[in-house]
């Protein structure tokens, strides 16, 4: 089945490929390479973030902190450093000079007095990015403990116990893991791998195809003594065999960038063991075939590498619908989804980053599903040059 | 020795070549000679075996080219009017490649190697990464990676275009040598003076038609004219416009 022309057309594409650096380095290392540095980056920023602004001293600007003097021992005693505002709430927020602005109303001394219900104004802006919101949650807690203590002193004094007030007590209990936490920041994994994927084949889909026929060699290539078909399957698995590359140095990248991820700050585990890449590589196998063909299907349209590139630029784009998807809800695994390239692959990665069981027939419809439409795509995509006007770009 | 049988192709609405005939005789040089546009280049892509003429036959030393092309093509080197290299590899590797797809071993494919690089004179560059070669350069390892498996017919698609005097006389000595070997060479072109230094037979083509036959002897007397220049316009405007 394997011929002679094949096995000569893959040597010399993945020759001439490695050969050319400035190609390796931007396709293959980069695409492996940038996404897990990116997403270690980006976690340990948020981790340092989060952890700054729950542990500091809370900086807490007061309007109007003399009307309410009892307010403001509580909140001494639990070190906060009280400021003065030396403008408008509304600007303070707006300007972005604080997380929040505590007011009191001017009422407060004398609705205190009489058991009303004491006003304060929390200004603060629930679309601000990032650690904004823990700030804001800290003041909350703050002044409902205060609330609470002085209406459960109110109670007693009158003879009434506090419990009364509490008619429902809520437990909690979280099921999440420490690996399922870590789970919640690996769920980009299942994209970076895909996405790697697709960019180590990318180039050579286009080299190979509509490269060749721009720099018209692919004339002469197919006046040899070989069937159109052999070369093409030459071409196409030397594409799969770049796309697998990344694929792996992802995996690697993955791994080695591990033991940096501030699991300890965070609170969770994060394991990646051999037998998991292993099986993570099983699972995505066959969409490197899917992969490579598609982009040699796309690519052998165009007329020029440039048209190639964006068409099969717009194709990485594809995996990530998936991973939006299962990163925004959480979806119950049917049938259906396992046979879908692509998604099963997100899916399956996801159970084992959360360290489920994944189970076997799952396994084997995903690589079955995926295989089929790859084979199917490939089978294509070696046969499109059969068709004489594709042979000619003018 | 490759004949041609009234060969058509259309595309679409354009007729680009309707019932050429042509024979190419072992040990001659035969020439296709049109203007830009008559149908040359198609022509020599059915006669290759790269489309596939919509009437007509082609064969290749007894060889139907459109019922078994791979065999037809084992027969044939053709430099084709698309002759781009591999720019990341080096001349030698050019040729390999193809000596690789032609079914040769590496032992043949070093010695035919080593040959034609004497004979075409591609000595200083022959392990340079064709990446940067000029025009004459790219043209010699086109025809030395076409010619790697010494094939009995040579089919060349303007194989002087743009070249230097001193190149296109290398690759006339070269095609003159093939001759002598017995090969049967046809080439096209649209060049009266390079037609006429090498070819032993002219077949005019104009407008997807075979206008004349003939021997550039031959073709002055049909036309009654004095140099193959003014014969050709002769011929192709049906004498109007000479």
């Amino acid at each position: 089945m394997i011929s002679k022309a094949f096995r000569t057309v893959f040597k010399k594409e993945v020759m001439e490929n490695i050969r050319d650096k400035r190609t390796m380095m931007s396709s293959v290392v980069m695409g492996s390479f940038l996404g897990p540095l990116m997403a270690l980056g980006i976690i340990y920023m948020t981790a340092q973030m989060g952890k700054d602004k729950a542990e500091k001293q809370l900086e807490l600007p007061v309007v109007n902190m003399e009307y309410a003097q009892n307010l403001k021992k509580h909140l001494l005693s639990q070190d906060v450093n009280i400021m003065s505002l030396n403008k408008s709430p509304e600007a303070a927020i707006k300007d972005k000079d604080h997380d929040v602005v505590l007011a009191i109303d001017e009422n407060f001394a004398e609705d205190m007095l009489n058991a009303k219900p004491a006003k304060v104004m929390l200004y603060y802006d629930a679309s601000a990015k990032g650690a904004a919101n823990v700030s804001v949650r800290r003041v909350r807690a703050l002044i409902n403990a205060y609330s609470a203590q002085i209406g459960a002193m109110r109670l007693q004094l009158r003879g009434v116990s506090p419990n009364l007030m509490q008619v429902v007590m809520i437990e909690d209990h979280d099921q999440a893991t420490d690996q399922s936490k870590g789970a919640q920041l690996m769920l980009f994994l299942p994209y970076f791998l895909i996405m790697g994927l697709f960019m180590g084949s990318m180039y050579l889909a286009i080299d190979t195809t509509a490269g060749e026929k721009e720099r018209k060699s692919l004339e002469p290539l197919f006046l040899n003594p070989v069937s159109r078909v052999d070369v093409l399957s030459g071409k196409l698995a030397a594409t799969i065999g770049f796309g697998l590359l990344t694929l792996v140095l992802t995996l690697i990248a993955f791994k080695l960038t591990l033991p940096f991820y501030p699991s300890q700050s965070l609170g969770l585990t994060l394991s990646l063991g051999l037998a998991d890449m292993g099986l993570m590589l099983l699972v995505l196998l066959p969409l490197s075939l899917l992969a490579g063909s598609i982009q040699t299907i796309i690519a052998a349209f165009s007329k020029s590498f440039k048209e190639a590139q964006t068409y099969v630029n717009l194709v990485i784009f594809i995996p990530l619908i998936p991973s939006m998807l299962l990163m925004f809800m959480p979806v119950k695994e049917k049938l259906w989804m396992m046979a879908t390239p692509i998604l099963s692959q997100n899916i399956i990665i996801n159970e084992m980053i959360r360290g489920e069981a994944v189970s076997w027939s799952n396994i084997g419809i995903s690589v079955a599903g995926t295989f089929l439409v790859g084979m199917v795509l490939a089978w294509i995509a070696v046969r499109l040059y059969n068709k004489e006007s594709m042979l000619f770009s003018d | 020795m490759i004949q041609v049988e009234k060969i058509s192709k259309s595309f679409g609405k354009v007729q680009a070549v309707k019932d050429v005939s042509l024979v190419a005789k072992d040990g001659q040089i035969t020439a296709l000679l049109g203007a830009n546009g008559a149908g040359k280049t198609t022509s020599m892509r059915m006669i290759y075996a790269l489309i596939t003429p919509e009437t007509g036959v082609v064969t290749v030393d007894g060889i139907n080219s459109t019922d078994d092309p791979v065999s037809a093509r084992a027969r044939m080197g053709v430099l084709p009017d698309a002759r781009g290299l591999y720019l990341r590899l080096t001349a030698r590797e050019n040729m390999a490649y193809f000596g690789r797809l032609q079914g040769m071993s590496e032992a043949d494919i070093q010695s035919r190697s080593d040959e034609l690089i004497t004979r075409l004179g591609m000595e200083k560059f022959a392990d340079r990464q064709t990446d940067g070669f000029s025009q004459g350069q790219r043209v010699k390892v086109a025809i030395a990676r076409a010619l790697i498996h010494d094939p009995q017919n040579i089919l060349l698609d303007e194989p002087t275009n743009g070249l230097d005097v001193m190149s296109t006389r290398a690759i006339r000595t070269f095609l003159r040598e093939e001759k002598a070997r017995g090969k049967c060479i046809l080439f096209s072109s649209h060049v009266m003076q390079e037609v006429s230094a090498v070819c032993d037979v002219i077949t005019v083509i104009d407008g997807g038609l075979v206008r004349a036959v003939g021997s550039e002897a031959d073709l002055l007397a049909q036309s009654g004219q004095n140099n193959l220049e003014d014969a050709f316009v002769h011929l192709v405007t049906g004498g109007e416009a000479a």
